[in-house]
């Protein structure tokens, strides 16, 4: 079972991100990032991960993709072609890891899954609730993210206002 | 049948891949930024498959560390996409494009 959702949602991570890579059009590009995202909040579940999950729904899915529609209908279509000799260099760079990889799913695909099956894994919702709030462990790092994101939201609405000519 | 640690490791290093293929192929600053979202994904990956199938407990760490550097990659990249689409936004007001090649000059 959680092969077959192994499967199903890795399917579309890596469905997704190739589209990402290969799509001509800036918007359908867009959407296959939301098919990739969602896979990969599949692989947290799969991952025993739930709150991520979750979490990569409700703020990738849900918050950054809408935010790079906006910018898709906000900026001019231009610079999305490849130019062949700007494609050249990074193909050239890419067959590298793709060799490797492929030379890793010939030979290893077996290797990828275990028979039988292992422990189930535990759902660490109320762990993650309690880490985040107990002072060893993330409560700085959790209080610092809120700033971040204060900082983040002010400076970007800061940055994208029109502004008048002077 | 059970996935392992390596079969994560295949769709993250590919998700990687391709997401820096993404980044350099293009000259659009938005499909830089969508690169960078799937690198940033795929490395989230990596952090939860090892929190999973490792064995951090060995290592002086909890169950769930793994699954918090990804909750915090999250947020970082949810800031992250904020400015930099404003920048973006900037930078179109400033250029004819955003084509991240064009652009020469800090100041007026």
């Amino acid at each position: 079972m959680t092969s077959f959702s192994f499967l199903f949602f890795g399917g579309c991570a890596l469905a997704g991100s190739l589209l990402v890579a290969l799509m001509p059009k800036l918007v359908h590009s867009a959407f296959a990032l939301v098919l990739a995202l969602v896979g990969v909040a599949g692989l947290y579940w799969t991952l025993g991960a739930d709150f991520l999950g979750g979490v990569q729904l409700l703020v990738y899915v849900g918050g950054i993709t809408i935010l790079f529609i906006y910018g898709i209908m906000l900026t001019p279509k231009d610079a999305t072609r490849w130019s062949l000799p700007a494609l050249l260099l990074p193909g050239v760079i890419a067959l590298v890891p793709i060799a490797v990889m492929l030379n890793m799913a010939w030979t290893g695909l077996e290797a990828l899954f275990l028979p039988g099956t292992r422990d189930e894994p535990v759902p660490g919702t109320a762990a993650i609730g309690e880490a985040f709030l107990t002072r060893d462990q993330y409560l700085i790092p959790f209080e610092l993210a809120s700033l971040v994101l204060l900082a983040a939201l002010v400076g970007s609405v800061y940055l994208a206002r029109r502004r008048k000519e002077v | 049948m059970e996935p392992r640690l390596a079969a994560y490791f295949f769709v993250s290093a590919a998700m990687f891949l391709l997401g820096v293929f993404t980044m350099v192929s293009r000259r659009n600053a938005i499909y830089v930024l969508m690169g960078a979202e799937l690198i940033l994904n795929a490395a989230a990956l990596n952090f939860v498959a090892f929190a999973r199938f490792g064995q951090p407990a060995a290592l002086g760490g909890s169950p769930i560390d793994g699954q918090m550097f990804a909750i915090f990659i999250v947020i970082l990249a949810a800031a992250e996409a904020a400015v930099a689409l404003g920048i973006v936004l900037q930078l179109f007001q400033h250029f004819p494009s955003i084509d991240v090649t064009k652009p020469d000059r800090l100041s007026d």
